[in-house]
C-alpha cells in the first residue's frame, strides 16, 4: 500500500467519529432516494405487470368513457366485422375480510375468447378448468398465491364485497402461474365467468370493455380502420400500451415531487461530506503542507482526498443500499395507499429490486460525495507548503469571501426566480429552480450569520460576559468550518419550514374548501378501493328508500367516472343538484348564478381547475366526449375551485347526461335534512334500512369532511417521512460539523481550561457557541422557509397541479423550525463539551 | 350392434372437451400442437359423470322438426355434413362442416347474465381443392351465448359465429337465401343453408332433403356398450343435393354436388383400448350409398363392433356384419409432413355376397387436419362394382384418426 | 552516493512582499547572493526579517515577485508548479523548525515516504534498489536511522518521541532521498541547547562536504559558525558577515 494512502487511512481510522457520520451522510441520501426510487418502482411495477396480465396480449381495447360497452357489440364484431380476437371483460374490485387490505381485482372473461389474449385462462398445465368455471354459478379461480394467502382450496367459498353487496363465490379452480410475471400479476385477480362477473358486478348487458388483438401490418391497420368506423357511439377504439401509459402518467406528478424530494435528502447528505471533508482538510493543513514541501504535487493531494471520499462514498452507498431496501419496504405500501387513494388501484408484490435504480443510487451516492469532496480537495491542494497559512489567514480568507458567497447566492437566487418566470408546466425546471433558489440561499447563510452574531453579540455580552462575548466571536471567527454547517441546517430548517407551510395551507385550503362544498347533511356511497374516488352504483331502490325518508327534505345525486382514454384521464361527473347545494361551486370568473343556470339548462359543463389549467383551456373552450351520440363538443361555461382530484374533474347537469348517455346509475348521493333533524340519528335510521348483505357508507357532513381531510394527511404522509429523513440527514451535518468544531479546537478549550475555566464554564461556553449557532440557523431559516413555501404554493402547485392554495402560516411551523434548529445545535455542542470537560487540559495542551 | 358415428362421436366429445378446456384459438396449433399436460384433462374425461344428464336408454320416436335443433339435456351432440361439389366448369371440390355441442354440466348455472350457459360449441371446417391438389381446414370454438354460438329448432338455426346451418327459411328471415328454395321441398326445415369460412377458403350451399331420413341402430337408438344408457340417438341423410358456391384461394365458383348429413346426440363415456378408427362414407353414382367403419384397437386388430351398412337408392337401410360381409383393406400409405405419422391412404372394400368390389383413393393425399386436435378427413373417388356386381364409380369421405398426434396419445393415456 | 557535487544556488534581484490585512509588508528588497555548489551557507538575521521567505524561494515553494532564482541550471521561475514540486521532491531536502514529521505514519514509514514520492521505492515492502544500486529502500532507510542513532524507533510514531529525537528523523528524512540541497530553518530553535548539539553534530555528519548544498537558517552564532560562509539578511537584502 503506498503511503499516502497509508496516511489517510491512519488518519480515517484515528478520526473514526467523522469517518462515521460521513459514511452516515452518505449512507441516509443514497437509502432516501434508493427508496423513494424503489417504492414508486415497485408501484409502478405493480401497475405494469397487473395490466399486462389483465391485458394479456391485447393490442386495443374498445371502451367507453362511461366505463362501459353495451355486451352485443361482442358478437356484431366477431361476426359482422370478423374480427376473430375479440374478447369481452367485466372488470370491477371486490373486497373480502379473508383476504384484509387488499383490492381484489374481478376479472370476468368468456373463456372460449381467451386463446389469443390470456395464456392462464387459456388452458394448458397452468391453465383453468374453464367448464367448471363457466357452469359454477359465480365461480371463481384464483393463483395459488392468493389461495394461500385466503387459506382457500378449491370447493371452499369466499365471501366478498363487491360495490356494497356481499357475495359468496365459490372456489372453483387454483391457478398454478406459469411464471413469476403471472404469479405477480394474478396476485390479486378474482378471475371469473363473464357471466358472474357481471353478475357481481352488476353490469348485466354490460363490458367494462372488449379487448382486440389486431396485428401491427396492413391488414391490421385495415381492420382497425373497419372497426373504428363501424363503432356505434359512446364506444372507442384506444390501443392498450397509451391507456396503459395514460393511467401510469396519473402519477408522474407525484412521482416528481417524490422524487425531488428524496433528491433534497441526497443534497443534505452532500453538506454532510462537505462538512466532513473540509474540516478533516482544515485539520490536516499542516499535515497537507508538510507533504506539499516534500515535493507531494497537488494533483497527488486532490487525489489523496477524492480517495479517501470515494472510500466513503462506496462504504456509504453500500450501507446506504441495505438501508434503503428496508426503508422501501416501509415507504411502498404507503406510496401504493396514496396511488390508490388518489389515482387508481395498484397491487404492490413486494419490492421491485430493478438493478439499475441500484446502481443510479450508487452512482448518485458515490458521485455527491465526489462532488461534495472536490471543492474541499482543491482547497486542499491549495494548501501552502509554507507555514505562513495558519488558520488566522484561512479564516479572514473565509471572512472576505462571505459577501462575495453572499452576492453568488443572490444571483442563484435571481437564476431560480428567472427559472421560476419561464411559463413552463415542467415539474423538473420548477424543481431545478428551486434548487437554484435554495443554494442561493444557502450562499447567503455565511452573511446572514455573521450579522445576526453581530447584532446578538452585546446581548450575549450582557448576559454571559466574557464567557458570551468569546462564544459569539468563536461563531464569527471559525466561519470556515462553520458556514457549511450552518448553510446545511439552514438549508434544512427551511426546507421543513417550507414544506411545512405548505402542507399548512393546502391542508388549510382543503378545509375552507370543503367547508363550502359540503353542502348536504347526509352522503351516501358504496365502500370501494380508494378512499377519494367513489365508485360503483348505488341500488336504484335503496336511493328511493333513502330520498323518502321523511326527514330528507332534498337530495344532490352524483355519477363520478374516471374517464381514461389515449393520453387523457380526468373525472366526469353528472350532477343533479338540490338547489341549496349550488353554492357548493365556487368559481374563479364570472357570476355563480349564471353559470349555474347556463350549468343546469345544459349548455354546457363546469370544469374544475386544474382540469382547465393543465390542458391550457379556458371557459368558452370545449371538453370532447365519446357520447352514445358520437363525438360531442361541450362548452367549459365555468372553472370552479377543486381539490379534488389532480387529474381534473368535467361536471355536467344530470339532465344533459342522460341525453348523451345510456347510464342511469348514481354514485353517490347527498341528502339535505329538514332544519330540526339530526344527522346522525337520520344515518343510523337510513343504514337500518339497507338489506342485509348490502353495504353502503353514509356518512353525517362532519364524518365526511374529517374523512376526507384523512385522506389528505394519509396523502402527505409519505412528504413528512421524507421530511423528516432530509432533517435527520441535515442534524446529522450539524453534528458532526459542530461536535468536529469544537473537538478541533481542543487546544484553545484546553487553554481555557488552564487559564482556570471550570468544566462546567466551559461546557457552556461550547453549548453556548453552538446553540448560537443553532438559533442563527433556525431564525435564518424562518425568512427563508417562507419564500420556499411561498414558492412551492404559488409557483410549484399551481403550475403542476394547478391548485390555488391560500398562503397559511401557523406559529407552530416557525417555532418547531427554530427550535429543532435550536435544539440540534445545543445537542451538537453537548459531546464535545461533555469530551472537554473530563479531559486534562495538559492533554488538550501538548497537541502532536 | 353399434354403430359407426357413436364410436367416433364418444372421440370425438373428448375432442370438444378438451378443446373446451384448452378454449384453443390457432394459437395452441401454431404453437406446436396441444400441450401434453392436458392429456390429464383428457384423461379425467373417461371418468366423466353422466349423473344428471339424459341417456339414451330406449328407442323414441323422432319428432321433426324439433329433432333436428339441439337436444341440450345430452351432453354431446353433432351436425356433421360432409359432400363433393363441382363447379360449373367442371372443377371438383370436397368440404367437411362440424358443429359440435357439447353440455358442459348437466344444467345452466342460471343467474341474471346473459352469457350464463353450459353450452359450449365446437366447429371444424375444410375444404379440398381437387383439381388443384390443395386443401385448407379451420376451427372456432365458442361458449352457447351472447350471441356468438347457438342451436334453435324453430327455425332451425345452428351456428358458430359466422358459420351457420340453417333452415333457408330462417335465412330468408334474416335477408338471406331465395325465396324459391323455401317452397320447394313444402318443409319448413328444408333446404337448409350451409356457410362457412376460413382465410381464404368458403363455402356457401343450399341442402335439399333428398333421400328419407335413414335412422341407425335400431330404429335410431345406437346402442355402444353392453351397459343400457351407453348408446345414442342417430339418425343421418346421405344424399342431399347441393347447389351454392365454393371460394378457394379467393376464387369463387358456382357448384353444385351431394352432401351427407349425420346428426347425432348422446351421453356416453368413452370406450378403453380404442386407439382410432377408419370411417367411410360412399356415394355411388347408381344411387347406392355405403358406410362403413372399422375401429382399430390397441394391439392392432380392429374392434368387433366396427360396422357397416348399404343405403338402396330409395333409402332403405342394408345393415352388414363386420368381417363376414365386409372387408376392407387398406392399399397404400401416405406420411403427415408435420411429424411423419404414418396413414393407410387408399383401400379395397369389398361385400363379396352382394358383388361390391371397390377401389376408394384420396382425391388429395393430404387432407389432415392439422388443428388442436390431428386427423385426416378428406373427399375420395371410389370405382369399381356396386350392387350386384355392376360397374359403379362414386364419390365418397373417409375420416382417419388416431394415426398421429393427440388422439392416439389420448387413448393411450386413458389407460 | 552519488559522485556529483550539489548545485549551485543563484538569487538576483529577488522582491517579496506579503498582503498583511491592509498592509503590505515588504520582506525582500532585491537580495541577490551566489552560494556556489557544495558550499555550507548560514544565513542569520532577526526574526520577520525574511529568512523562512529566503527558504521558501529557493526550493520553489514560493516564488518571488520579481526577481531570478536559479539552483543550478534550473531558473526554479521557468517552471510550472508541478514542476517545481517535482523539482523539489527529487533535489531537496528540508528540515524545519517544528519538525514537520507526519503523525499518521511512523518514523520508519516518513523516511520512506520521500523516496516513494521521487519513485525510488515501489511501496515500502517492496523496496529493493535505489537506483539500481542494490541497496534496498527500508534498508537505507534504517541505516540513516541507526546514523541518527534511533534505529530502534523505526516503528514508533512520532508523538512518541522527544523533541530532539523528532528533529532528528526529520533530518534523516531530509536527506533520505540524497537532495543535492538541503534547506534547514531554524533546525535546533525549538531545541534546548544540548540537543540542539547533538542534532547539528547529526546534521555535519550526514552532509559530507561538496557533495550537498547545504543551507541554514539560524539565529544561532555558534551554529553559524561552523558553516562555510555566513550571510545576514538585513532590510531584505543579503550580505555576506
Amino acid at each position: 500500500m503506498r503511503l499516502l494512502t497509508r496516511a489517510s487511512l491512519r488518519y480515517l481510522t484515528q478520526h473514526r467519529l467523522q469517518l462515521l457520520l460521513s459514511v452516515l451522510g452518505v449512507a441516509l441520501g443514497v437509502a432516501v432516494v434508493l427508496s423513494i426510487d424503489l417504492a414508486i418502482q415497485s408501484a409502478r411495477t405493480g401497475f405494469r405487470i397487473s395490466a399486462e396480465t389483465v391485458s394479456g396480449r391485447a393490442t386495443h381495447v374498445l371502451a367507453s368513457d362511461v366505463g362501459f360497452v353495451d355486451e352485443g357489440l361482442l358478437a356484431s364484431l366477431r361476426i359482422d366485422l370478423d374480427v376473430p380476437a375479440a374478447a369481452p371483460v367485466v372488470e370491477g374490485y371486490a373486497t373480502s375480510a379473508r383476504l384484509p387490505g387488499r383490492a381484489l381485482r374481478i376479472l370476468g372473461i368468456d373463456p372460449f375468447s381467451e386463446g389469443p389474449f390470456r395464456p392462464y385462462v387459456a388452458g394448458g398445465p397452468t391453465g383453468v378448468d374453464v367448464s367448471r368455471l363457466i357452469t359454477t354459478r359465480r365461480g371463481v379461480a384464483l393463483s395459488s398465491g392468493l389461495a394461500s394467502s385466503g387459506g382457500l382450496t378449491p370447493g371452499d367459498s369466499l365471501a366478498v364485497t363487491v360495490e356494497g353487496q356481499a357475495w359468496t363465490l365459490p372456489v372453483v379452480e387454483v391457478i398454478e402461474p406459469g411464471d413469476e410475471l403471472a404469479r405477480a400479476g394474478l396476485a390479486d385477480v378474482l378471475l371469473m365467468d363473464i357471466a358472474g362477473a357481471q353478475e357481481v358486478l352488476r353490469m348485466t348487458g354490460r363490458l367494462s370493455r372488449i379487448d382486440l388483438r389486431l396485428e401491427d401490418d396492413a391488414e391490421g391497420a385495415a381492420r382497425v380502420a373497419a372497426v373504428e368506423s363501424a363503432l356505434p357511439g359512446g364506444v372507442g377504439l384506444q390501443s392498450v400500451g397509451t391507456r396503459s401509459e395514460t393511467m401510469s402518467g396519473m402519477i408522474a406528478a407525484f412521482d416528481v415531487n417524490l422524487t425531488a424530494l428524496s433528491l433534497l435528502a441526497l443534497i443534505f447528505g452532500m453538506f454532510l461530506i462537505y462538512n466532513a471533508v473540509t474540516f478533516s482538510v482544515v485539520q490536516r493543513r499542516q499535515i497537507l503542507g508538510r507533504l506539499r514541501a516534500l515535493g507531494v504535487t497537488r494533483g497527488e493531494i486532490v487525489r489523496m482526498i477524492l480517495s479517501e471520499a470515494l472510500w466513503i462514498g462506496a462504504l456509504g452507498a453500500v450501507l446506504g443500499t441495505v438501508a434503503g431496501l428496508f426503508l422501501a419496504r416501509g415507504l411502498v405500501g404507503m406510496v401504493a395507499r396514496t396511488i390508490n387513494d388518489l389515482y387508481f388501484a395498484v397491487s404492490v408484490q413486494g419490492i421491485d429490486l430493478e438493478p439499475l435504480l441500484l446502481v443510479k443510487g450508487w452512482v448518485l451516492g458515490i458521485g455527491a460525495t465526489l462532488l461534495a469532496a472536490l471543492p474541499p480537495a482543491l482547497e486542499a491542494a491549495g494548501a501552502n507548503p509554507r507555514m505562513a497559512a495558519l488558520r488566522s489567514v484561512v479564516e479572514s480568507r473565509a471572512r472576505r469571501l462571505v459577501p462575495r458567497a453572499a452576492a453568488w447566492g443572490a444571483v442563484l437566487c435571481l437564476v431560480g426566480a428567472g427559472l421560476l418566470l419561464i411559463p413552463t408546466r415542467s415539474l423538473a425546471v420548477s424543481f431545478t429552480a428551486l434548487f437554484f433558489v435554495i443554494t442561493g440561499l444557502a450562499f447567503a447563510t455565511p452573511a446572514g450569520t455573521l450579522v445576526l452574531v453581530g447584532a446578538v453579540r452585546p446581548i450575549l455580552g450582557r448576559l454571559a460576559g466574557t464567557l458570551g462575548l468569546i462564544a459569539a466571536r468563536g461563531v464569527g471567527t471559525s466561519l470556515s468550518r462553520t458556514a457549511p454547517a450552518i448553510a446545511a441546517l439552514v438549508v434544512a430548517v427551511s426546507v421543513t419550514v417550507g414544506l411545512g407551510v405548505m402542507i399548512q395551507s393546502f391542508r388549510g385550503t382543503l378545509v375552507q374548501w370543503l367547508d363550502g362544498t359540503l353542502r348536504a347533511d347526509v352522503y351516501v356511497s358504496l365502500p370501494g378501493p380508494g378512499a377519494s374516488r367513489a365508485t360503483g352504483t348505488l341500488w336504484p331502490d335503496l336511493v328511493d328508500d333513502f330520498v323518502a325518508h321523511p326527514q330528507v327534505s332534498g337530495y344532490s345525486t352524483y355519477r363520478g367516472i374516471d374517464l381514461i382514454r389515449e393520453g387523457d384521464a380526468f373525472r366526469l361527473v353528472a350532477l343533479e343538484l338540490d338547489p341549496r347545494g349550488e353554492s357548493a361551486f365556487d368559481f374563479l370568473d364570472g357570476a355563480r348564478e349564471e353559470i349555474m343556470s347556463r350549468f343546469r339548462a345544459g349548455e354546457g359543463v363546469i370544469a374544475s381547475e386544474p382540469y382547465v389549467f393543465s390542458r391550457g383551456l379556458e371557459v368558452g373552450d370545449a371538453v370532447t366526449l365519446t357520447t352514445d351520440q358520437g363525438e360531442r363538443a361541450l362548452p367549459i361555461v365555468g372553472v370552479f375551485y377543486d381539490y379534488g382530484s389532480e387529474q381534473g374533474t368535467v361536471m355536467m347537469a344530470r339532465s344533459l347526461y342522460d341525453r348523451l348517455f345510456d347510464d342511469p346509475g348514481i354514485t353517490s348521493l347527498g341528502l339535505f335534512l329538514e332544519d330540526e333533524a339530526n344527522s346522525d340519528v337520520v344515518v343510523g335510521e337510513l343504514l337500518s334500512i339497507v338489506p342485509d348483505g348490502r353495504a353502503v357508507i353514509a356518512r353525517t357532513n362532519d364524518s365526511l369532511r374529517s374523512a376526507s381531510l384523512e385522506v389528505f394527511d394519509r396523502t402527505f404522509q409519505v412528504t413528512a417521512v421524507l421530511r423528516l429523513l432530509a432533517f435527520v440527514v441535515a442534524f446529522v451535518g450539524v453534528l458532526s460539523a459542530l461536535a468536529a468544531l469544537q473537538l478541533e479546537r481542543a487546544r484553545e478549550l484546553g487553554l481555557l481550561r488552564a487559564s482556570g475555566m471550570t468544566p462546567g464554564q466551559l461546557g457552556r461556553l461550547v453549548v453556548t457557541q453552538t446553540g448560537l449557532i443553532g438559533l442563527a440557523a433556525g431564525v435564518l431559516a424562518v425568512p427563508m422557509g417562507l419564500a420556499l413555501s411561498v414558492v412551492m404554493i404559488f409557483v410549484v402547485n399551481k403550475r403542476s397541479f394547478g391548485w390555488t392554495l391560500n398562503m397559511e402560516v401557523g406559529p407552530e411551523v416557525l417555532l418547531q423550525a427554530v427550535g429543532l434548529a435550536l435544539v440540534g445545535a445545543l445537542l451538537a455542542g453537548v459531546y464535545p463539551a461533555w469530551k472537554m470537560a473530563r479531559t486534562s487540559p495538559a492533554l488538550a495542551l501538548r497537541g502532536e | 350392434m353399434g354403430t359407426a358415428r357413436g364410436r367416433r362421436g364418444s372421440l370425438l366429445l373428448t375432442l370438444l372437451l378438451v378443446c373446451v378446456a384448452l378454449a384453443c384459438g390457432d394459437e395452441g396449433a401454431d404453437e406446436g400442437g396441444p400441450p401434453t399436460g392436458n392429456l390429464s384433462l383428457v384423461s379425467t374425461l373417461g371418468g366423466l359423470d353422466t349423473v344428471g344428464y339424459e341417456r339414451a336408454t330406449e328407442i323414441r320416436d323422432f319428432v321433426f322438426p324439433e329433432d333436428h335443433g339441439p337436444h341440450p339435456g345430452f351432453r354431446t351432440e353433432w351436425w356433421y355434413v360432409t359432400g363433393n361439389l363441382t363447379s360449373d366448369a367442371g372443377r371438383d371440390f370436397g368440404f367437411q362442416f362440424t358443429i359440435f355441442r357439447s353440455s358442459l354440466s348437466p344444467t345452466e348455472p342460471g343467474g341474471p347474465s346473459a352469457w350464463a350457459t353450459n353450452q359450449a360449441y365446437m366447429g371444424h371446417f375444410a375444404v379440398t381443392d381437387i383439381d388443384g391438389g390443395a386443401f385448407e381446414a379451420t376451427d372456432l370454438f365458442a361458449r352457447g351465448s351472447g350471441g356468438l354460438a347457438g342451436a334453435q329448432t324453430t327455425p332451425l338455426r345452428v351456428w358458430i359465429e359466422d358459420w351457420v346451418l340453417e333452415s333457408a327459411a330462417a335465412a330468408s328471415g334474416q335477408d338471406r337465401g331465395s325465396a324459391e328454395g323455401v317452397g320447394a321441398s313444402g318443409s319448413e326445415t328444408f333446404p337448409l343453408r350451409l356457410a362457412a369460412d376460413g382465410d381464404n377458403f368458403a363455402v356457401e350451399l343450399e341442402l335439399e332433403a333428398g333421400k328419407p331420413i335413414v335412422f341407425q341402430g335400431d330404429r335410431g337408438l345406437s346402442q355402444k356398450g353392453p351397459q343400457p344408457g351407453n348408446a345414442s340417438y342417430y339418425y343421418a341423410l346421405t344424399r342431399m343435393p347441393a347447389v351454392g358456391s365454393v371460394v378457394f384461394d379467393g376464387e369463387t365458383h358456382a357448384v353444385t354436388g351431394l352432401t351427407w348429413l349425420d346428426r347425432e346426440w348422446s351421453t356416453s363415456a368413452l370406450s378403453d383400448g380404442q386407439v382410432g378408427w377408419d370411417w367411410f362414407a360412399l356415394q355411388l353414382d347408381d344411387g347406392w350409398e355405403m358406410m362403413v367403419y372399422q375401429l382399430r384397437l390397441e394391439d392392432g386388430t380392429p374392434d368387433p363392433l366396427s360396422d357397416g351398412v348399404l343405403i338402396d337408392p330409395q333409402g332403405r337401410r342394408i345393415p352388414l356384419e363386420w368381417g363376414e360381409e365386409v372387408e376392407v383393406v387398406p392399399t397404400g400409405t401416405w406420411r403427415s409432413p408435420e411429424d411423419g405419422a404414418e396413414y393407410p391412404s387408399g383401400w379395397r372394400i369389398r361385400v363379396p355376397d352382394r358383388g361390391w368390389d371397390l377401389t376408394v383413393e384420396p382425391v388429395v393425399d393430404d387432407q389432415e387436419l392439422r388443428l388442436a386436435f390431428r386427423y385426416w378427413e378428406g373427399s375420395v373417388a371410389v370405382e369399381g362394382r356396386g350392387e350386384g356386381g355392376a360397374p359403379v364409380a362414386g364419390r365418397g369421405y373417409v375420416e382417419l384418426t388416431g394415426y398421429a398426434g393427440f388422439g392416439a396419445q389420448g387413448t393411450t393415456e386413458e389407460r | 552516493m552519488r559522485d556529483r557535487e550539489g548545485p549551485s544556488i543563484d538569487l538576483i534581484d529577488v522582491h517579496k512582499s506579503y498582503e498583511e490585512g491592509e498592509r503590505t509588508h515588504e520582506v525582500l528588497t532585491g537580495a541577490s547572493v551566489t552560494i556556489p555548489a557544495g558550499q555550507r551557507v548560514a544565513i542569520l538575521g532577526p526574526s520577520g526579517s525574511g529568512k523562512s521567505t529566503l527558504l521558501n524561494l529557493m526550493s520553489g515553494i514560493d516564488l518571488p515577485d520579481s526577481g531570478t532564482v536559479r539552483i543550478g541550471d534550473t531558473d526554479l521561475g521557468r517552471l510550472s508548479e508541478r514542476d517545481r514540486t517535482l523539482f523539489r521532491r527529487d533535489h531537496i531536502g528540508f528540515v524545519f523548525q517544528f519538525f514537520n514529521l507526519l503523525p499518521t505514519l511512523t518514523v520508519l514509514e516518513n523516511l520512506l515516504l520521500p523516496l516513494e514520492l521521487s519513485g525510488r521505492a515501489n511501496g515500502v515492502r517492496a523496496g529493493r534498489g535505489v537506483d539500481g544500486s542494490g541497496v534496498g529502500a527500508e534498508e537505507q532507510a534504517r541505516a540513516l536511522l541507526d546514523a541518527v542513532e534511533l534505529g530502534a524507533r523505526a516503528d514508533a510514531f512520532p508523538d512518541r518521541l522527544s523533541g530532539g529525537e523528532q528533529q532528528r528523523v526529520a533530518i534523516a528524512r531530509s536527506l533520505v532521498h540524497e537532495p543535492d540541497l538541503l534547506l534547514a530553518d531554524e533546525p535546533t530553535g525549538n531545541l534546548d541547547e544540548d540537543t540542539g548539539d547533538r542534532v547539528i553534530e547529526v546534521l555535519e555528519s550526514l552532509v559530507a562536504a561538496g557533495r550537498t548544498t547545504l543551507v541554514v537558517v539560524t539565529h544561532s552564532r555558534e551554529l553559524a559558525g561552523r558553516m562555510d560562509r555566513i550571510l545576514e539578511l538585513d532590510h531584505g537584502r543579503l550580505r555576506d558577515g
